[in-house]
């Protein structure tokens, strides 16, 4: 294998080690707001720092692959792709560390009616399965899949743009919860954040195997449709 | 990592010119140390130390200790001298393969070494075309003058013909600056290779080339060591000014 | 934009044209007077050269018969002292070139091979004589006459080889001292077969000049007349430059041995021909093997 191309493999092997924690979080955040675990939750703050140090790793990796050899062409998709999926992942890790800390900070179960009727159990539900799709697409260079998120984004974006109607129902239907109905709120708005890095994440994934600049083109497609 | 080259305080003459003033640098073991920096900045005449190239100049004067394997290479006896080239390998500027065949050009250091079995000679001749990637395309052409080959091949001979001998050390002045980019790719992906086996010494004037293929760059200037370092940190955040604008092409 | 003078292109192309007709001329003409020259002797010799001529001794006052001890003589000559004065003067050479360190000795050689390459040829027929012939004893005879000649080319030698070792790029020198083979066998292996080619230049060069050399044969070896075959290099000989020297100014009957002497000169300009045409192939049989890419 040329040297690049070992080098290449390291950092991709280094992503998809990240992408895996990150999936992993989310899968605790599920699973803590679930069964209201709240030492899961606070696991999950701790570990949010190893997300970070990895961040930085692999940031230094990539400035490493620029200053070294000097990537052009593919490579050069290659390594930027990297650097920008890594920030957006970073970002993900932290908003289930934010999602966690809604779930250690109450000492009683959430109401699963609230949860329910905000359908943020469902928003969560999601955003996990974009990040493990978006991660399936990247390993298999499948734009195909990598695209899957789009549609799982525009669900997340009508349950969002509906939450407030939604709330104001649970705050007059549980007006002795109203500080639970505004956290799942908060909630519902940080998991539709993970939609727009999934989003951003996709269209790395897609310029990079594609060499196609999606970004300005979406929206005609958005007119036709 | 075990130090495989160290020189303390190394003064070079040229008659009255002074080339090295005071190189101090420790190269480990299984790595390449790129030497980089302007014309006439010391470098080539640096790497010409460590297998007593200099000699071989008339008027030269060095101070210092230069260390390999923690023997002081210029207090041992003239006689020795041999068997120190035989340890340190050298791949010149431009390809220089000698008039001979191909496997001539690669058994000649077996056999200026007292080697005459001719089963060993043809198998060490085949390891180092191996090792040399080149043994695909040559070996059905092996009794064919080695000028036959192109510019590329002839410079990967005389990296066969300097492995031949199973030397630790290969120094290199610029093995690729007179070839074409194909070509210099091929040699520096066997230089990235070659390091699990070999110490490695290059001179390049291509800033590229050394931040690909070394480990440790030394920035030479006006005969003075201004950094050495890891190639990671001399290619991302140089010590020193002159470095920094000597990488980015701001030098003058 | 400056609009440049055409006339200043018609004027270029002008003397251009007549920078290379000038020259063209000259070279062609240098060319002629070498074809009229052995065109003549060919004209007038053609007719007296046959198998009898090549293989008879001379006869009759050297107006008939054949020239075979001089073609033979002459054959001896060159053989011998190329045998003497190339070794020597490709040692010399390497020497000169590879061991001798700069200085004033290296200086000292050098300047007295160029004044010896500059001695005219009589002056080394009197020293032949002096030294081989007199003073050693060898007496007149050809190892006399080959000794001579030898030093005659001697310089000539030393100085191509000199040069063609000068031409070999160090790098191959280092090259070979890099993989630990020391000086003798670097010259041996690697630089003596890349400066062969050029070497045998001076080989070349060398028998050109002394198979035509008539002055210092002409007190060390040459016979006036001497109707056999020499048995030992203390033999003296016969050699073709003496005898057209002879037969075309003091011969019996110089009238009459016209037609000989003009076949003589046709034989001793095809020996030298046809040893630098050999020569010239064995040069280009080596530097097609040494040529660089």
């Amino acid at each position: 294998m040329l040297h690049v191309e070992s080098e290449i493999q390291e950092l991709k092997d280094r992503l998809i080690a990240m992408w895996d924690l990150v999936i992993k979080q989310l899968d605790k955040t599920q699973q803590a707001l679930e069964g209201h675990d709240r030492d899961l939750a606070l696991e999950i703050q701790a570990t949010e720092r190893r997300i970070n140090a990895f961040e930085l790793t692999i940031d230094r990796s990539c400035e490493d692959f620029i200053a070294l050899l000097q990537p052009v062409a593919s490579d050069l998709r290659f390594v930027l792709t990297a650097l920008k999926i890594n920030t957006n992942l970073e970002r993900i890790g932290d908003i289930a560390c934010g999602i966690s800390e809604f779930i250690s900070d109450h000492d009683t179960e959430f109401n699963r009616e609230i949860i329910k009727h905000m359908e943020a159990d469902r928003m969560l539900t999601l955003s996990i399965e974009m990040v493990k799709n978006l991660r399936e697409a990247y390993l298999l260079e499948n734009t195909a899949k990598a695209r899957t998120v789009y549609k799982r984004d525009r669900m997340l974006d009508k349950i969002n743009s509906v939450a407030s109607f939604r709330a104001v129902d649970c705050l007059e239907k549980y007006p002795d919860q109203k500080r639970q109905t505004l956290h799942v709120l908060s909630m519902i708005r940080k998991i539709e954040r993970i939609g727009d890095q999934a989003k951003n994440i996709a269209e790395e994934i897609i310029f990079y195997i594609e060499a196609k600049v999606i970004k300005h083109k979406r929206k005609e497609k958005d007119k036709e449709e | 990592m075990r130090t495989k080259i160290e020189t303390n305080n190394v003064h070079l003459h040229y008659g009255d010119f002074h080339a090295l003033k005071g190189i101090n640098m420790q190269i480990p073991e299984r790595t390449v140390t790129a030497l980089i920096g302007p014309s006439g900045c010391g470098k080539s005449s640096y790497l010409r130390l460590f297998n007593r190239m200099n000699d071989l100049i008339d008027g030269v004067r060095i101070d210092g200790k230069i260390l390999i394997d923690n023997t002081d290479i210029y207090a041992i006896p003239q006689s020795e001298v041999d068997r120190l080239r035989r340890k340190v390998g050298m791949v010149f500027q431009k390809p220089n393969p000698f008039p001979k065949t191909i496997f001539e050009n690669v058994a000649y250091g077996l056999r200026v070494n007292g080697l005459k079995d001719k089963k060993l000679i043809e198998g060490q001749v085949e390891k180092a075309l191996r090792q040399a990637a080149l043994w695909e395309e040559v070996k059905d052409k092996l009794k064919k003058s080695a000028f036959e080959l192109s510019g590329g091949q002839q410079q990967r001979l005389c990296i066969a013909r300097a492995m031949a001998i199973e030397p630790s050390i290969l120094l290199m002045d610029e093995p690729a600056s007179a070839l074409d980019p194909i070509s210099t790719g091929k040699i520096e992906e066997l230089i990235y290779e070659l390091k699990s086996n070999f110490t490695i010494i290059i001179v390049t004037h291509n800033m590229q080339q050394a931040s690909r293929v070394s480990d440790y760059t030394g920035f030479f200037l006006l005969g003075e060591l201004i950094e050495f370092d890891e190639t990671k940190k001399i290619f991302r955040n140089p010590e020193k000014q002159q470095t920094e604008n000597y990488i980015t092409g701001r030098f003058g | 934009m400056i609009s440049f003078p055409t006339q200043v292109d018609r004027k270029k192309r002008f003397h251009q044209a007549i920078a290379f007709w000038i020259a063209r001329i000259i070279s062609y003409s240098i060319l002629l007077i070498l074809f009229f020259i052995l065109f003549f002797i060919l004209k007038r010799g053609i007719g007296v050269i046959n198998w009898e001529f090549l293989t008879a001794m001379p006869s009759d006052g050297m107006t008939k018969g054949g020239i075979l001890p001089a073609i033979v003589g002459t054959l001896y000559l060159v053989l011998m002292s190329m045998v003497i004065a190339f070794p020597v003067g490709v040692l010399s050479g390497i020497y000169v070139n590879e061991y001798a360190k700069e200085g004033a000795i290296k200086q000292f050689v050098k300047m007295m091979t160029n004044n010896l390459a500059g001695v005219p040829s009589i002056v080394f027929g009197l020293f032949g004589m002096a030294l081989f012939v007199n003073r050693l004893g060898f007496g007149a005879s050809i190892l006399a006459g080959s000794l001579t000649l030898a030093l005659l080319a001697l310089p000539l030698i030393i100085r191509t080889t000199e040069e063609s070792l000068k031409a070999v790029d160090d790098t191959f020198r280092h090259a070979s001292y890099a993989l630990g083979a020391g000086k003798l066998r670097t010259i041996r292996k690697v630089v003596l077969p890349i400066a062969f080619p050029n070497i045998i230049t001076g080989l070349i060069l060398g028998i050109g000049r002394v198979s035509g050399e008539t002055a210092p044969i002409l007190f060390t070896v040459a016979a006036y007349f001497l109707p056999k075959l020499p048995h030992s290099v203390f033999d003296q000989a016969m050699a073709l430059p003496y005898h057209l020297y002879v037969i075309s100014t003091s011969g019996t009957n110089i009238q009459a041995s016209r037609p000989i002497a003009y076949g003589t000169a046709v034989i001793l300009i095809l020996i030298v021909l046809g040893m630098n045409l050999l020569a010239n192939f064995v040069r280009s049989h080596y530097s097609r093997k040494v040529k660089m890419k």
